[in-house]
């Protein structure tokens, strides 16, 4: 199974999907249009190239910092939560939805991701 | 709201700190000053600002356009990066500005060790209401 078919396993995950970082493409499954799906793909890569800008220019600073190279992003909302790793993003309901396991589950999956943004 | 002190009991704290809106560091804790200082810090501060901002930007635009609601306003704000995570909240904020006051408490972040982070629980001790006066 792939991992965004894997997620929607999960309890409270409403949606996933996967976006190449170059912009072109992008592939969901879950309770999203095509066209939202769409537009979460391209704010979650914005995000995630944004997040990978501040964290070399942090490396820069101060080299080893434990930040660099990010590994993904979570943002928290009072019903929902959106948590990216890698080129790979899922909204999870807050209520019925453990952000821990997801998180942990999206980084073990995507341990071997590369950090190259490719 | 809490306390950089109650932030730095989390499991793997490494750091706390609050920043103004505008990413300026006003206090900090520092365990491991080795590791993080204050310099890295203040960084970090307003690149926290800078992704709240943007979080929260899109979150408002999500719900005009697609109609779901509760992802706005942003409670969190967490970056996870190799062997750390920092999680910032502007949840204190929200409740201000519910409150209709103009003058806002600053942000507050804590810095975790990835390997014993528990995200769930740093959203619980930063959401935890205030006492009552």
């Amino acid at each position: 199974m792939s991992i965004v078919t894997d997620l929607l396993t999960k309890p409270g995950v409403i949606a996933a999907g996967e976006y190449a970082y170059r912009g072109d493409r992008f592939s969901y499954r879950g309770a999203l249009s095509e066209e939202h799906a769409r537009m979460a793909s391209i704010m979650c890569r914005a995000t995630t190239m944004g997040a990978n800008m501040e964290g070399r220019m942090l490396e820069v600073f101060q080299p080893r910092n434990g930040l660099f190279p990010p590994r993904g992003w979570v943002v928290h909302g009072p019903d929902y939560t959106v948590c990216v790793m890698a080129n790979v993003f899922c909204m999870l309901d807050n209520a019925s939805g453990s952000i821990n396991n997801t998180i942990n589950f999206m980084a073990q999956a995507l341990a071997k991701a590369s950090p190259d943004l490719i | 709201m809490a306390t950089l002190d109650e932030l730095m009991q989390l499991p793997g704290a490494m750091a706390a700190f609050e920043f103004r809106g505008s990413g300026e560091l006003l206090e900090q804790r520092i365990a491991y000053p080795e590791r993080i200082n204050e310099s890295t810090l203040d960084l970090l501060a307003h690149m926290c600002a800078a992704n709240m901002s943007i979080a929260t930007m899109q979150a408002r635009g999500w719900e005009k356009v697609t109609h779901m609601k509760g992802f706005y306003p942003i409670q969190e704000f967490t970056l996870v990066g190799f062997d750390w995570s920092v999680v910032v909240s502007g949840l204190d904020r929200e409740r201000f500005k519910d409150r209709g006051k103009a003058s806002l408490p600053p942000f507050t972040g804590v810095v975790l060790a990835n390997e014993k982070a528990d995200y769930e629980a740093a959203f619980a001790t930063m959401e935890k209401p205030e006492p009552a006066p």
